[in-house]
């Protein structure tokens, strides 16, 4: 496993580096200006790089919560906010020398080549990982695999709504306990033996009946 | 895209430890809010990679990237380009005695003139770049080799420049700082480049090159500022060139204010520095003129260079480049051809996949689920 990942970051660096590099060679903006700048060519690699990345988390998170959307699509807008930042006028105006980048988001994002480059780079470096794990799925299926899949082929049920587990009487209570408890009185009166009518399918039938045998009154 | 399969996770929090403290509930109870974010129940979904999702994405891919490809191909094979190398390395090359007797004191400058032909006419806006190769700009201690607010116009870094800028920080003869300082200013590529069109009658008409509107905007009005003051020479007056220029920076163009000083376009466009080894800056821009169709017609050429820039002591070369320009910018083949070639993998991987799952298919819905 080691040896897969290293293998996957390699190609993955070489990628994010060489396809930027190859397609920025001989480039220049749609208006004839520079594009092949170190600075803009630091921006794209540094923003498919950041593409890359959340995309392979987007593959590697099973469970997408409210919160894994509001992280994931919250670090790609607080990426992209940050870069506007940090190349506008003003921060370049207050500390000069560290914010030299001035104007680099604004004139290399706007070109088409550019975006294409992003475009291409994120595809090819996600393309094997989905590959790679679509053929695993195929061919050596885990037994969380054919769950999932024999999931998604029935259809979830519907969750259950939230019961408070029913109270367990204890079944080694001899009848002469019983008389010296409180009885049945209120079980009785509240009802609550009723539900037991349709045992529901969180419970399988064996508990189902062990619980009617203690209360003696429910009919299934 | 993915096979999305609701489920809220069920976690039981019952079996909290306070029913252990007994029965009376006067201790806090530590069982966690029965809410959906605490008891782990927020709805999910659940990206499950199935043939029915990753097969059709594989083909779609590749039936939207082919076309792109070709498109990007098709556009970047109608883009006229020509390079033309004057470097005079070679012995027999027009520029080759200039490029040997080079020598730093030169008062007057080498001309040598380079004639060239061009087979196709260029339509539409030409700009005419110079080329490098074998220079390299993306070195760190280059590129960390400028000071930005003395650029911007600010006059204590006019006076007293950034130690970046060692060691073209201060003149070491009359000890007054450089301005522009650092080893990307003294670098400025000094060539001029002219362009002269030989007739079929004989006669040989000047080319007009644009010299403004070749940097970009916000380094043109944000990033570099001269100082403040109305006469640049006496802004500048105590401080001195960098060492290897020949004209202090309040004359690199005299004729236009707009574009002397730090905003001189030239200055501008060299001070971005190129993050490759081999790289082209703009130079000068030919409009479309609007009485004839073709900007420059093919035919005979000549290219007139004052060669000021020594590039053999690093076995660098220098080309001009003329070149038309389309909405993915220059002449680049390689988006094109790379989209082209993603595109079939893709396609080929879509098939080959599909082959796979069919035959393997039939394991995956007997496979028994051991209990």
């Amino acid at each position: 496993a080691f040896v897969h990942i290293v293998m996957i970051s390699c190609y993955t660096s070489l990628v994010i580096f060489f396809i930027p590099w190859a397609a920025m060679h001989d480039a220049v903006r749609s208006d004839g200006k520079d594009v092949a700048d170190y600075q803009s060519f630091a921006l794209l690699t540094q923003t498919s790089l950041l593409i890359v990345v959340s995309a392979q988390m987007f593959l590697d998170t099973n469970y997408w919560t409210a919160i894994n959307q509001f992280f994931l699509w919250g670090s790609l807008a607080v990426y992209i906010s940050v870069t506007f930042t940090f190349l506008s006028n003003g921060l370049f105006f207050m500390f000069t020398s560290s914010f030299p980048f001035i104007g680099a988001a604004r004139n290399c994002l706007q070109q088409s080549n550019v975006w294409l480059t992003i475009f291409l780079t994120c595809l090819l470096s996600i393309l094997p990982t989905v590959a790679y794990r679509f053929l695993l799925i195929q061919l050596n299926p885990t037994i969380s695999d054919k769950v999932r899949y024999k999931a998604k082929e029935e259809g979830q049920p519907t969750p259950a709504p939230y019961r408070p587990p029913a109270r367990r009487v204890s079944t080694r209570r001899s009848s002469y306990a019983f008389s010296h408890s409180r009885g049945y009185g209120n079980l009785v009166t509240s009802r609550k033996f009723l539900r037991l009518r349709k045992p529901s399918s969180l419970f399988n039938r064996k508990e189902a009946a062990n619980l009617c045998k203690q209360l003696i009154f429910c009919r299934i | 895209m993915m096979a999305s399969s609701y489920n809220a996770k069920e976690e039981d929090g019952r079996n909290s430890n306070s029913s252990t403290h007994g029965g009376a509930a006067v201790a806090k109870s530590k069982k966690p809010d029965n809410t959906a974010f605490k008891q782990q129940r927020l709805p999910a979904w659940q990206p499950i990679l199935t043939a029915g999702n990753v097969l059709p994405a594989f083909f779609v891919i590749g039936l939207i990237f082919i076309p792109i490809g070709i498109g990007l191909y098709v556009t970047s094979n109608n883009i006229r380009e020509i390079e033309i190398d004057y470097t005079g390395s070679e012995s027999g090359s027009p520029c080759n005695d200039c490029s040997t007797n080079f020598t730093w004191n030169t008062t007057t400058p080498c001309i040598c003139t380079v004639n060239f032909t061009l087979n196709q006419p260029f339509e539409g806006n030409v700009y005419m770049y110079y080329g490098l190769s074998n220079f390299y700009q993306n070195h760190r201690r280059y590129v960390k080799s400028r000071d930005d607010s003395q650029l911007n116009g600010n006059i204590k870094s006019l006076k007293e420049p950034s130690k970046e800028c060692e060691p073209y920080r201060t003149d070491p003869v009359t000890k007054k700082p450089i301005a522009p300082c650092g080893a990307i200013a003294n670098s400025l590529f000094n060539d001029t480049l002219e362009l002269f069109h030989n007739e079929p009658n004989g006669r040989t008409t000047a080319v007009p090159l644009a010299k403004r509107g070749i940097a970009w905007y916000t380094d043109r009005t944000v990033k570099f500022r001269n100082p403040v003051g109305d006469n640049l020479s006496e802004v500048f007056k105590d401080t001195e060139k960098p060492m290897n220029w020949m004209k202090p920076v309040y004359e690199l163009d005299p004729s236009d204010p707009e574009n002397n000083g730090f905003i001189n376009e030239d200055f501008i466009v060299w001070m971005r520095t190129a993050a490759l080894p081999t790289f082209r800056k703009l130079y000068r821009i030919i409009h479309k003129n609007s009485s004839s169709t073709l900007t420059l017609p093919s035919g005979s050429y000549t290219l007139k260079v004052a060669y000021n820039y020594p590039v053999s002591s690093f076995d660098g070369r220098k080309r001009m480049i003329l070149s038309t320009i389309s909405w993915m910018g220059g002449k680049n083949p390689f988006l094109g051809i790379a989209y082209i070639t993603v595109g079939s993998i893709c396609f080929f991987l879509g098939v080959v996949l599909l082959i796979i799952h069919h035959k393997y298919d039939s394991r995956n819905n007997s496979a028994d689920i051991p209990n």
